[in-house]
């Protein structure tokens, strides 16, 4: 039988911890913009990351792509790490308890809270190892020079070792579409480095997402 | 701050409040003692009230135990949001906090049919609980939220992955 009274562990019924009206507070009057648990938050003006993106391009030329997947990287590992003892301490329980569903649900909804833009992911190519990601209303590919290639590479790093962490798999991630060269949104692909690498190909040569997919899926 | 008021307390900079603006005011202020009431019954008595619905939703209804369990989960969430949303007369906060969230695990759990009968034998209890004054207060947030438990748009099925 279903007791109410035991599905109510001291009480509390965790929901969505990342609702934008609770996460981000601040102190106006120390200058401070900060998450519920007080850790600060930092906004950033679109010139800024514009500038960045042309400063890269200024200094280090072909290898700014490399430079921000890397920054991504980085920035992804301790954002794991803080997502996962967030939510651990707002559960209160060990992550591992927690079910797949609200542990992606959390994520988007964290992404969305934080500004940087819809995440969604697509388990239409689960079965053949791979993951699909997809970003609406990036402000970093908005922000990044328009081209023929794609430029998240940011997102690129930040989605690779989040989900190489998640699944304890050293996983690749490829960008297939994105927004600085006119697609609708920033799409990836997450899955073993052997099984990606026909795919990197496929972008330098400018296809689109559905025919790299389409290809992916006949190799069976 | 409830959505209507905030406006109102926003103006200052503009002018003073009308006697129309005043005459919200006070109708909210006269209402928290009964808002009050209904809030202090739904938090004593939230198991007396969902432990009938989940017992009629396993027995009568015949759904399996961890379909019952996500299901009350999730009725018990929207009367807690509820709850707030009618002593704040703000049903936006129902939507503010439960969107994006209870819809999608709606979804990934699969409960939308059990969710579905909860509502019907929820709106039974609290006719038992509540006069129909009382429960026209709480109305408003528990509909909003049904709408949008019930009415998901397709986005992505998370249950299951990886």
């Amino acid at each position: 039988m279903v007791s109410v009274a035991d599905l109510l562990v001291d009480g509390r019924l965790p929901g969505n911890y990342f609702a934008q009206d609770l996460y981000v507070r601040g102190s106006t009057e120390l200058g401070l913009l900060e998450n519920r648990r007080g850790d600060r938050l930092l906004a950033i003006p679109e010139p800024l990351l514009q500038a960045i993106y042309a400063g890269l391009e200024k200094e280090t030329g072909q290898a700014s792509g490399l430079v921000l997947y890397n920054c991504g990287r980085w920035w992804g590992k301790n954002f794991y790490a803080r997502f996962c003892e967030e939510l651990a301490d707002y559960y209160k329980q060990p992550l591992a308890n927690l079910s797949m569903a609200e542990f992606l649900q959390s994520l988007q909804q964290c992404w969305k809270t934080h500004g940087w833009g819809q995440i969604h992911l697509d388990i239409a190519y689960r079965d053949r190892g791979f993951l699909g990601v997809e970003i609406w209303h990036s402000p970093f590919t908005a922000a990044a020079p328009q081209g023929q290639k794609p430029s998240g590479d940011l997102e690129r790093g930040i989605l690779e070792i989040f989900f190489t962490q998640l699944t304890g798999r050293e996983l690749r991630c490829v960008q297939t579409s994105c927004t600085a060269k006119g697609d609708d949104c920033n799409r990836f692909i997450l899955g073993l480095e052997k099984r990606l690498a026909p795919v990197e190909g496929m972008v330098a040569n400018g296809q689109a997402h559905q025919a790299i997919m389409q290809t992916l899926m006949q190799q069976g | 701050m409830t959505f209507k008021l905030d406006a109102l307390f926003n103006s200052p900079d503009k002018q003073y409040l009308d006697a129309s603006d005043l005459s919200t005011l006070s109708q909210y202020v006269s209402s928290i003692p009964e808002r009050m009431a209904v809030y202090r019954t739904l938090r004593d008595q939230e198991v007396a009230i969902m432990q009938p619905i989940a017992d009629a939703l396993q027995q009568q209804a015949g759904h399996a135990e961890p379909l019952v369990e996500r299901s009350v989960r999730n009725g018990l969430m929207v009367l807690r949001y509820a709850a707030m949303a009618m002593l704040l007369d703000d049903d936006g906060f129902v939507a503010d906090r439960l969107q994006g969230w209870l819809p999608e695990m709606v979804k990934a759990y699969e409960t939308q049919v059990v969710d579905q009968q909860l509502f019907q034998l929820l709106y039974q209890q609290l006719g038992k609980v509540f006069s129909p004054a009382q429960l026209n207060l709480l109305k408003p947030s528990l509909e909003k939220a049904q709408n949008l438990m019930l009415n998901t748009r397709e986005t992505v099925t998370l249950a299951g992955l990886l």
